[in-house]
């Protein structure tokens, strides 16, 4: 087959994967460079190989102490959105209320709007009330802005969900509260499943809102930014490539798990 | 048959024939939505005014700020950082078209080429989300090296003079310039295209290719005239969603930029957090902030809102 | 309480409205202990409103509901022991078959599910399908789960919601088979929604024909079909020919009318309209009763039978029948359907020929109605959203 022919059948191909290299590029280089040894502060040029920085991830200071700061507040942000998310994702599926643009609006917002915008307001109104900035002010700022993302994810699974499912229970003597628990919670599991998963991955890697509002507490991604000007160790490399197999390994797993459930169909 | 002949177990009494009809959970939705809703608004929206009120006040760090509807700072911030306004709008649109060149192809490969590697290349779009952003995009300060293997072969096929002479780069490197920083964004916010690209373009029905086809349309043709159409609000969420939060950033210009390439999101982190003059770090927001409720107004009325949550 | 008419279902001036809709018009229905019921109609007309309603899934606007004695018009489904098979048969995507039988036992707080289950799942031939997921079964196979998993609870009414809908012809007809069997052996009261006449009329003891809401009929099949009172019943069930007559005199318990140049007559008793003289009335006769004798042959034909004239406009040879459209004066496009024993060779399209039937065979209707009321693609049907909701 012609070159330029093959060229045209598989352009798109060509694209997507190209465009593939350039998402994955960077992960790439992060791991490569957590096998470096650099001369100076700085980790930006390759000088020779060595696990140094994997044998001793925790070897800089402080660096644990904000990951562990990190973990922590994308837990507690998870639990806080995905109950909030949830609830409001059923409201707007199997309710009819007034109103419900202005919801759909309000909650479509924090999505669309930039980080500072978010960050410098919040940080008005914590200084407004005299309120200690620490893990508390940036714990409220990031349930805020991942509970819109549960919602996507939670009122993408209910809406696919047949309704004749809890009409069906109700007729099989369940009560309302046996209804949501023995059916309708279950099935809408992997969408909540779903938005905490986003809703802990936002928040783990948040930077701006959480450096507008941290006060003298410092998070994975502000140490990060810190080092930018500090000088860079090898270890948050180390600490990058490690959450990437994390959770590259975490998300194959589950797929793994539906694809399977998925394909025992008659 | 002993099954079905076999007593049942007696259900709870019933309730006198003479209750009226309950209306039942009518205010359920309202309780669900309460405390989500109280939260957005106490913490989203609420903000939202005090910055606006912050904007017009006056005063300093010592003396306190009181509102003055003092609306001479919104006209001192424009005049001021006008540039850093424009250069915000340029940088955040010339990303979200990149994004876009860059993310169609892979949402289409995904939605319809993929077979059965599509959970993986799934896998490998979302994964590096789980990264912290900021020591990938640290990254790209390795990849845009001026020592480094891209520059290099960049100078030698001189596609850096190309970019110097419309203004991109300058001299022989890249970082530090404004090309750095659209690379950044672009990089940055491709998921935020390829996901709703995707999402929508997964919906249309395969059998519509087929169709056009049989109808005489040429790969392209069906792909101008069936496929794209049908994807657009993909493209028109994916745009928002790229488009308004690549203007308020200012992480790619500090990593990747220079001075010459700071942004709007550059000038109202400086403003709020060192050089701490509130109002006119409130009203830099503030307008930044309109701008966008404008954009998403307009996608309202022409689309309504239940497509966006 | 009585078995004896504790699994009645009565509907009191029942009826249904979404806004300006009227789904069900104020109706009143009695499904009586162990009957097969059959709601029949086309898509909107309400009856699965109207069972909905049975089941508690659907706050009447007006009337009751009683079963038994039991007033249940307020009780919610959890809380009726009535059971539904649905249309798409909703089975728990995440339980397997022996927990999706088992639902409603254990809803109940029965502890012991395990011996009730396998004898329901070997009643209905699943019983190695216990452990199966139901997105693993057929649809038959997941049909038939939905039907053990209501039946198991023993309940004084079994709904059916066009459970039979998304089956091939073959298995429909199985299964209607064997849900007529299961309801005769266990003698629970079962009503049945459904659009397939054939099909209510193989199943049901009683059925009633509903349209646009409101219950144009109700009785046996057989009665439904030789002596339909509304054209929309008359064209609804099989086919039927309609003929507009004038009312000339009585002769006894007769009604005789004119039709064209001839006379045709009519048992008062099978005439659902007032028969005033000059009054005008459909004339309705079935094809397959009908008796089509070439023109030549005309003496042949006994006295005291109705009889036409015309010409055969077409002949399709069906196998079993070879149906015929004639035209004659009286009427365009009357339909005869005659069953192949002997084929006259003369009956041929444009042959003149003679109809003729039995009087007894004969029904009248009210002439104030439409035609075309109940035909396949009719305009004058109303429909109705039914699931406004």
């Amino acid at each position: 087959m012609p070159f330029v022919t093959w060229l045209k059948r598989h352009l798109v191909v060509i694209g997507g994967l190209f465009t593939l290299a350039y998402l994955l590029l960077p992960n790439i280089v992060v791991t490569v460079f957590s096998f470096n040894k650099p001369k100076g502060r700085f980790n930006y040029e390759w000088q020779q190989f060595s696990t140094a920085a994997w044998k001793d991830p925790c070897g800089v200071a402080d660096m644990c102490g904000s990951l562990s700061l990190s973990l922590q507040i994308a837990f507690w942000a998870t639990v806080g959105a995905t109950l909030l998310g949830t609830m409001i994702a059923f409201a707007l599926v199997r309710y009819r209320f007034r109103a419900r643009s202005a919801v759909n609006s309000l909650i479509f917002l924090p999505m669309a709007m930039p980080e500072v915008v978010m960050a410098a307001s919040l940080l008005t109104l914590f200084l407004n009330m005299g309120a200690q900035l620490g893990f508390w002010t940036i714990l409220i700022a990031h349930i805020m802005f991942c509970l819109s993302f549960v919602v996507v994810a939670v009122k993408a699974r209910v809406m696919s969900m047949d309704p004749r499912l809890e009409e069906a229970a109700r007729d099989l003597y369940a009560g309302p509260v046996q209804t949501f628990l023995r059916v309708t919670l279950p099935i809408a599991a992997p969408g909540i499943a779903a938005g905490a998963l986003l809703s802990f991955a936002l928040s783990f890697d948040d930077f701006i809102i959480t450096n507008f509002n941290a006060g003298s507490t410092v998070t994975f991604p502000m140490f990060v930014w810190g080092s930018a000007q500090r000088g860079t160790p090898v270890q948050i490399n180390v600490i990058g490539t490690a959450m990437f197999l994390v959770a590259v390994l975490f998300v194959l797993v589950s797929m793994l798990i539906t694809n399977r459930r998925n394909s025992q169909k008659a | 048959m002993s099954t079905l002949t076999e007593a049942p177990p007696p259900l709870a009494p019933a309730e006198p024939a003479q209750k009226p009809p309950r209306r039942r959970g009518r205010l359920t939705p309202y309780w669900l939505l309460l405390p989500g809703l109280l939260w957005l608004v106490v913490f989203f929206a609420l903000p939202m005014i005090y910055q606006a009120s912050t904007s017009v006040q006056t005063g300093s760090l010592e003396d306190g700020y009181k509102v003055t509807w003092h609306f001479a700072t919104y006209w001192d911030a424009l005049a001021e950082y006008w540039p850093q306004f424009l250069r915000s709008v340029l940088y955040a649109a010339a990303a979200t078209v990149l994004c876009l060149l860059l993310g169609y192809p892979l949402a289409y490969l995904i939605a319809f080429r993929a077979g059965r590697w599509r959970n993986l290349i799934m896998v490998l779009v979302i994964a590096p989300f789980f990264t912290s952003f900021l020591i990938r995009t640290l990254a790209w300060k390795t990849i845009l090296a001026d020592s480094g293997p891209v520059v290099h072969t960049l100078n030698s096929l001189h596609v850096l003079d190309l970019t110097n002479w419309i203004g991109w780069t300058a001299g022989d490197r890249v970082l530090a310039t404004p090309l750095a920083v659209v690379c950044g964004l672009t990089y940055n916010f491709l998921p935020f295209m390829i996901l709703p690209l995707y999402t929508s373009l997964e919906r249309i029905d395969g059998r519509l290719h087929e169709a056009a086809g049989d109808l005489y349309a040429k790969p392209w043709t069906t792909f101008r005239k069936v496929t794209f159409p049908l994807s657009m609000p993909g493209v028109v969420s994916g745009t928002l969603l790229t488009f308004i939060p690549a203007a308020g950033d200012y992480v790619n210009a500090e990593l990747l930029g220079s001075t010459d390439t700071r942004m709007i999101g550059n000038v109202i982190q400086t403003q709020f957090l060192r050089i701490l003059d509130y109002p006119t770090a409130a009203a830099l927001s503030f307008i930044l902030m309109a701008a966008i409720l404008l954009v998403v107004t307009v996608y309202i009325r022409r689309s309504g809102t239940e497509d966006l949550v | 309480m009585t078995t004896d008419n504790s699994g009645d279902v009565r509907l009191s001036g029942i009826s249904k409205t979404y806004g300006s809709f009227t789904a069900v018009h104020p109706l009143d229905l009695t499904v009586p202990q162990g009957s097969f019921f059959a709601l029949l109609g086309a898509s909107g007309c309400g009856k699965t409103t109207t069972l909905r309603m049975i089941a508690g899934l659907e706050e009447p606007s007006s009337g009751t509901v009683h079963l038994g004695d039991q007033d249940v018009t307020h009780l919610p489904p959890y809380k009726r022991p009535v059971n539904t098979v649905f249309q798409s048969y909703a089975l728990f995507p995440h339980l397997d078959i022996f927990e999706n039988v088992a639902f409603g036992l254990r809803r109940r707080g029965v502890k012991s599910v395990k011996k009730q289950v396998e004898e329901m799942l070997e009643l209905v031939q699943l019983g190695e399908q216990a452990r199966k997921k139901p997105h693993q079964l057929s649809g038959g196979q997941q049909q038939r789960v939905a039907v053990a998993r209501a039946l198991i609870n023993h309940p004084k009414v079994l709904l059916l919601d066009e459970p039979l809908g998304a089956l091939d012809l073959k298995l429909r007809r199985q299964m209607q088979l064997e849900l007529k069997r299961i309801q005769t052996e266990v003698g629970i009261t079962f009503v049945h929604v459904t659009h397939d006449q054939e099909e209510a009329m193989t199943m049901a003891d009683t059925v009633a024909v509903m349209n646009a809401g409101r219950v144009e009929q109700l009785g046996a099949p057989s009665d439904l079909y030789e002596n339909p009172r509304t054209t929309f019943v008359a064209n609804f069930l099989g086919t039927s020919n309609l003929i507009e007559a004038e009312v000339d005199t009585r002769n006894g318990d007769d009604i005789v009318l004119k039709a064209g140049d001839g006379r045709l007559v009519l048992p008062q008793a099978r005439c659902s309209a007032p028969a005033t003289a000059g009054g005008k009335v459909l004339v309705g006769i079935r094809p397959e009763k009908i008796a089509l004798t070439h023109a030549d042959d005309a003496g042949s034909i006994p006295e005291g039978r109705n009889r036409l004239t015309g010409r055969i406009a077409d002949a399709s040879f069906i196998g079993v029948s070879t149906q015929y459209v004639i035209d004659s004066p009286v009427c365009d496009d009357l339909a005869v359907y005659v069953q192949n024993v002997e084929r006259d060779g003369r009956l041929v399209p444009g042959a003149e020929v003679v109809l003729h039937w039995s009087p007894a065979h004969t029904f009248g209707m009210d002439a104030a109605q439409s035609l075309v009321a109940g035909t396949v693609g009719s305009a004058g049907v109303e429909t109705v959203e039914e699931e406004a909701a």
